[in-house]
């Protein structure tokens, strides 16, 4: 049986040919993300083999779904669709040809006729952002925010201490599993984002094209984030490698940076109202929200457990620390509430300000948790030596840490969200007489 | 602007030749003798993790399919695990000889990933029947590296494994864009160039 089941799954990956061909679209007019002066007599897909068309090849979609695209056809590489003039708007293309060996490929694009076109996140028919991918964006946040922390934790609470090696590798390893971890997830969220838009079942998505996406804000900073974290990953393993503590100085520099790939695909980079103020703001943000909440999770996962001499010396200048990312995180989230919700009542009347609600809420929870650490553990901390007392602690850190990990996730669907639009400023009265 | 896919092709292809031959010239000298300067011991698996580390910008930068991304993205990390675990062997750092399994798995994934990402057929076009061959060379070989974990010293074991890169960098070399294979070119392949 299990020599069969040997020979099956041999013959199965030596003989792909029925099932796969694949076809790779070249060029497109008019071209991804295009504003048109005029409507486009036609569309046509360029692709680098020839394919077959399937009834409703080529569809151009408006806003409200209605296809303008004539019956496609071929011409060479080529597949060709006329289409109806195009009133004023934004438009869809989606299209599906058969590729070599009865395959279909698939892609969607958008463009503007005399108006920009939508992003093709926003591609007719996408669905928005799922649970699957708020719970992927948060563990994208959690894994880059521990791996910031663990840094942020060594060279800034432990500047100057002497660390043991073992705890030195330890923390290195820590980081590193936190790149690698924000990596996969960097992945996973931009494939269910480009899910999303192609409006394709798994199958079907593994052949679809994702150029279209690579082109958005979310896909460069994508592309830019994952780059990044590749080389903050290579600087982590050199420190491990080679007991130097100096590579990690560059590699946290670089995920502070790379960090600002959410800030510059965001809200505070794509909304009207957006300015550099707010992408600076968003980007604080999160870069001090990474260094508290890593940091913590640093804190009691690799020094309170795991190097009990150094935790005296590590809470204390961590609540210095916290203390300094909490004002950041404050100053920035207010100025963002302020550009992001024009009104008060926004807060609960639109679903963007009610989750903003429950984050400011588990925002004070964790405050309230780190001013109680601060103000009554942290002088008790110094006179006392009980086991117990420590003990009981480094649970309360670990609970600190999740509430702050509980944050995170409400971030990650804040992310996925969308303010409400800033109200329309009505024209002045001489020119509406006008 | 991108390099053509088959210039990406022969610039791994020559990164992997430079690591097939420091692998055979230490195993016809003998570990002892390649390792006599102690820089020589890390060129092979310094030069593997960083062809791990800059195989990050083709997932990235080629995304014309959702799979072509999740393949250069598998080889990347393997890349980078095995090298740096080998790495981690030679400066001493890691001790036990199992990490050394991470070059099997490296093996087994890449060959997979090769097999699975290319979607036409043997003949389709030259290009897709040295994916597949290249998928099979690497799955099949898998067992050298895993017969290296058990003995270590075998200089045959070494010789094969080393030729086994030279062999793929020679495929790589081969690979075009849009060629014939052994005289077979599929019409729906379109017109060879370059």
């Amino acid at each position: 049986m299990r020599r069969l089941l040997l020979i099956g799954a041999l013959t199965a990956l030596a003989l792909p040919a029925p099932a796969f061909a694949h076809a790779t679209l070249q060029s497109t007019t008019p071209h991804f993300g295009h504003e048109l002066v005029n409507s486009p007599p036609l569309i046509r897909l360029h692709f680098d083999q020839r394919v077959k068309i399937l009834p409703g090849a080529i569809e151009v979609l408006n806003t409200h779904g209605r296809n303008f695209a004539g019956p496609a056809r071929t011409s060479g590489t080529d597949v060709i669709a006329s289409v109806k003039k195009l009133p004023t708007g934004a438009y869809t293309v989606r299209w599906r040809a058969i590729s070599a060996d009865s395959h279909v490929v698939s892609g969607v694009w958008t463009f503007g006729v005399r108006v920009p076109a939508p992003s093709v996140n926003d591609a007719y028919g996408a669905g928005g952002p799922t649970v699957a991918e708020h719970l992927v964006r948060w563990v994208w946040f959690l894994s880059l925010a521990f791996a910031i922390g663990v840094l942020g934790l060594r060279l800034i609470c432990l500047r100057g201490v002497p660390v043991q090696r073992a705890l030195d590798r330890r923390l290195a390893v820590a980081a590193g599993i936190g790149v690698v971890v924000s990596l996969q997830a960097g992945i996973a969220a931009f494939s269910l984002r480009a899910e999303d838009a192609l409006q394709l079942p798994f199958g079907r998505f593994l052949y679809g094209d994702l150029t279209p996406m690579a082109v958005t804000r979310f896909g460069r900073a994508f592309i830019v984030m994952t780059l990044g974290f590749a080389l903050v990953l290579a600087l982590i393993y050199l420190a491990w490698l080679l007991d130097r503590t100096v590579f990690l100085v560059p590699a946290f520099v670089l995920s502070l940076l790379f960090v600002s790939g959410f800030s510059l695909s965001g809200h505070d980079a794509v909304d009207p109202g957006s300015s550099w103020k707010s992408e600076l703001a968003d980007w604080v943000h999160i870069s001090a929200a990474s260094l508290w909440v890593g940091g913590l999770g640093a804190l009691v996962a690799l020094v309170w457990y795991g190097a009990p001499d150094l935790r005296r010396v590590a809470f204390r200048r961590f609540s210095q620390l916290a203390t300094v990312s909490i004002a950041l995180v404050l100053a920035a989230g207010i100025y963002l509430s302020i550009v992001r919700l024009p009104h008060l009542h926004d807060l609960w009347t639109v679903d963007y300000g009610q989750v903003l609600l429950v984050k400011i809420g588990l925002v004070l929870a964790v405050l309230a948790w780190g001013g109680f650490h601060k103000f009554v553990v942290a002088p008790a901390l110094e006179r006392s030596n009980s086991a117990g007392f420590l003990t009981r602690i480094g649970r309360s850190l670990a609970g600190e840490s999740l509430l702050g990990a509980a944050v995170l996730l409400a971030a990650a669907i804040l992310t996925d969200s969308r303010p409400p639009a800033p109200p329309v400023k009505a024209p002045p009265v001489a020119a509406a007489r006008r | 602007m991108q390099p053509h896919a088959e210039m990406v092709h022969w610039m791994f292809a020559t990164g992997l030749l430079v690591l097939g031959l420091c692998l055979l010239a230490e195993a016809i000298v003998g570990q002892e003798v390649w390792r006599a300067r102690r820089w020589r011991a890390y060129l092979w698996p310094g030069l593997a993790f960083t062809m791990g580390v800059l195989m990050w910008p083709v997932m990235t930068f080629f995304t014309n399919s959702a799979i072509h991304m999740y393949a250069h993205g598998s080889w990347a990390e393997v890349l980078m695990l095995a090298g740096g675990a080998e790495l981690g062997l030679v400066h001493g750092r890691l001790k036990s000889r199992w990490w050394r399994l991470t070059m099997p798995l490296a093996f087994a994934v890449t060959g997979t990933a090769f097999i699975v990402h290319e979607q036409n057929a043997w003949f389709f076009q030259r290009s897709a029947f040295l994916h597949h061959l290249l998928g099979w060379t690497f799955l099949l070989a898998a067992v050298i590296p895993l017969g290296l974990v058990f003995r270590p010293r075998s200089a045959a074991l070494q010789a094969s494994f080393a030729l086994v890169f030279v062999v793929v960098a020679t495929m790589l070399y081969c690979d075009r864009d849009l060629a014939p294979v052994f005289g077979h070119l599929s019409p729906l392949a379109g017109v060879p160039h370059r």
